[in-house]
């Protein structure tokens, strides 16, 4: 208990990656089911970010004075993320896109009632 | 001055700077003609890397000049560069095939888009075959992930579209747990780069013990999804069996292939022998992969639809590729690279020629197509031998496969898994004997159909021949690709 109490980020993510996953799996909304991925994208994001962050110290950016090595955090896992969040935005800009055309077709964006009208 | 270790990069940059070319071109015959072209010439350096890699042993590839655990790596050794060969040729065919093919299925203004697809997923994977860098195979997925969601959807049809959202959703579901995977061992290293990662975990593996369980763990079932490991490969069949021919046998070939190529690299290279064999992660990918092999012909067999018992099958014969990765020794892990190749070549074959009795007679059920043999005999009779291929018939790879998988078996000390594959295999040819026996044979059948009534191209027939030949030569030279792949594992 203690241990996720002094890691609450990785706690955070790891409650938020779980919400995202069932929201995920579970609902048959289409538009629910992409808000589950993000969800689960974004826990993601958070772990990673966490992991690179260190308390007290800054941003890799030199202003003035340079403080040394010390000074600045590691900046890989922010880059790293910045392209995760790009992924994951063309993702969802798809996925949104396609369910947009199943609503033209069926008329729902329902999975269960879209898999009675084909009968299967 | 070498120029041939700039080839595996520039296969890729071929491949994605021509994709975006092709819907500025306004003439569809000159897309088509570009589209092959690139394939053709990647092919063509994919051959000579492989001389190359053949002649010098692998080696590392700096791209963009920065010396290793700062800059992204490709590795690229004789197995890769088979790869390199196997993706682009059995690519070459089947986009010669779709010369013919792909007007008739999709509309005529989306055919740049759908050759921009083609090009940047086959670039995609060959990435990920190449790479030795994490988060680099990550991108790749995921850019795999939406161009063979997009080659799905092209056709444009109420069931595509259901499919590939399906399709979408369970792999970035994969993808997300890829992702958390990599986070844990980045966690713990504190390196992207394979090589650089096995180092570091050597130093001190013992103490993450729990952390790289669950990190394997991940990665198995992230990497399951995207290649349809058996619980997970829901997905598979609506999607291969809707979309048009030729991409069914592009993602039926060669998409599936690839993500296992990379959990093969993750297992091997980045966790390394002596930690794998101590978690219980093998154990998982080998009952799966057999569960796969029974299941996956179980299910095909009450199909009611041609492609979707060829889409079925395939969730098999990956079980056979998850089933070589499980036993856990080195013969087993060579058949299971060789059971990738003979796979990819005769399941091409499969899709393509189920296409043309699709696109000719207008009938998808297998009720339907009976007599089929007899309106158009050549194309039966390569779906035939593609069929002899998957039953495991001796000369053609999916023999030589089972074969060595079951040495392999008796040489883990697992004997009861060679019953599971001998099941599979006749349960393979439970479903696919009665397809060419009711096209040939069965008088009432074949009664009021005109002999080559529906073979009217035959020059369409080059390429899916062309797969055969390659299919048997795969088979006939088994034993010096299986040396090369050992070569390249050791």
């Amino acid at each position: 208990m203690e241990k996720l109490l002094t890691n609450y980020f990785e706690t955070a993510s790891m409650i938020l990656f779980g919400v995202g996953f069932v929201t995920l799996l579970l609902h048959n909304n289409l538009i629910k089911k992409i808000i589950g991925m993000n969800i689960m994208d974004t826990a993601v994001f958070l772990f990673f970010i966490a992991k690179g962050s260190i308390q007290g110290r800054e941003a890799p950016i030199v202003t003035g004075v340079h403080k040394g090595i010390a000074g600045y955090i590691n900046p890989i896992p922010t880059a790293l993320m910045l392209t995760g969040i790009v992924v994951a935005v063309s993702v969802t800009a798809f996925a949104l896109a396609l369910t947009v055309k199943l609503y033209e077709k069926y008329g729902t964006i329902e999975l269960d009632k879209i898999m009675e009208m084909r009968g299967d | 001055m070498v120029y041939e270790n700039n080839f595996p990069l520039l296969i890729i940059l071929i491949l994605f700077i021509s994709a975006f070319t092709m819907p500025l071109i306004k003439k569809n015959a000159l897309v088509k003609l570009v589209s092959l072209l690139t394939m053709g010439v990647s092919f063509l350096l994919g051959i000579a890397t492989f001389l190359f890699v053949k002649e010098n042993g692998s080696f590392f590839y700096k791209v963009g000049h920065f010396d290793a655990p700062w800059g992204i790596e490709f590795q690229i050794g004789t197995v890769e560069s088979i790869m390199a060969i196997l993706f682009t040729g059995v690519a070459t065919l089947i986009l010669w095939y779709a010369l013919y093919s792909i007007e008739k299925e999709i509309k005529p203004n989306k055919v740049g888009f759908y050759y921009l697809l083609i090009n940047i997923l086959v670039g995609s994977l060959l990435g990920m075959v190449f790479s030795n860098d994490l988060f680099n195979c990550f991108v790749f997925i995921e850019v795999t992930t939406l161009a063979s969601c997009g080659i799905i959807v092209v056709k444009d049809k109420k069931e595509n579209i259901a499919a590939a959202i399906k399709y979408l959703i369970l792999s970035c579901l994969g993808s997300g747990l890829v992702l958390m995977g990599i986070a844990f061992l980045y966690d713990i290293t504190g390196n992207l780069n394979m090589t650089y990662i096995h180092k570091e975990l050597m130093k001190g593996y013992e103490s993450y013990q729990n952390t790289l369980h669950i990190a394997a763990g991940l990665f198995t079932v992230g990497i399951g999804i995207k290649s349809a490991m058996f619980p997970m490969h829901i997905w598979l069949p609506d999607a291969h069996s809707s979309a048009p021919a030729s991409s069914s046998a592009i993602l039926s070939a060669l998409v599936l292939k690839s993500p296992v190529l990379l959990l093969i690299k993750i297992l091997y290279r980045v966790f390394g022998d002596e930690m794998i064999y101590e978690f219980s992660i093998l154990n998982l990918i080998l009952i799966l992969g057999t569960m796969g092999m029974i299941m996956g012909s179980v299910f095909a067999l009450r199909q009611k639809e041609i492609k979707r018992v060829i889409a079925y099958s395939s969730v098999a014969q990956m079980g056979y590729i998850f089933f070589g990765i499980g036993l856990g020794n080195k013969l087993g892990l060579i058949m299971a690279i060789f059971h990738i190749i003979g796979h990819a070549v005769t399941k091409s074959l499969l899709f393509l020629t189920a296409g043309r009795m699709i696109e000719k007679t207008g009938n998808k059920k297998l009720s339907e197509l009976k007599g089929v043999g007899k309106e158009m005999p050549y194309t039966l009779g390569l779906f035939t031998i593609g069929a002899l291929s998957m039953v495991g018939i001796p000369i053609l790879p999916g023999f030589i496969s089972k074969w060595y998988l079951s040495l392999a078996s008796i040489d883990a000390t697992k004997y009861m898994y060679i019953a599971a594959i001998l099941l599979s295999s006749l349960l393979n040819a439970a479903y696919y004997f009665p397809i060419v026996v009711n096209g040939y044979f069965g008088e009432e059948n074949i009664k009021d159909k005109l002999y080559k009534s529906n073979e009217k191209d035959v020059k369409a027939l080059m390429p899916i021949a062309l797969l055969m030949i390659g299919m048997i030569v795969v088979g006939a030279i088994s034993h010096k690709i299986i040396d090369v792949i050992a070569l390249g594992l050791v």
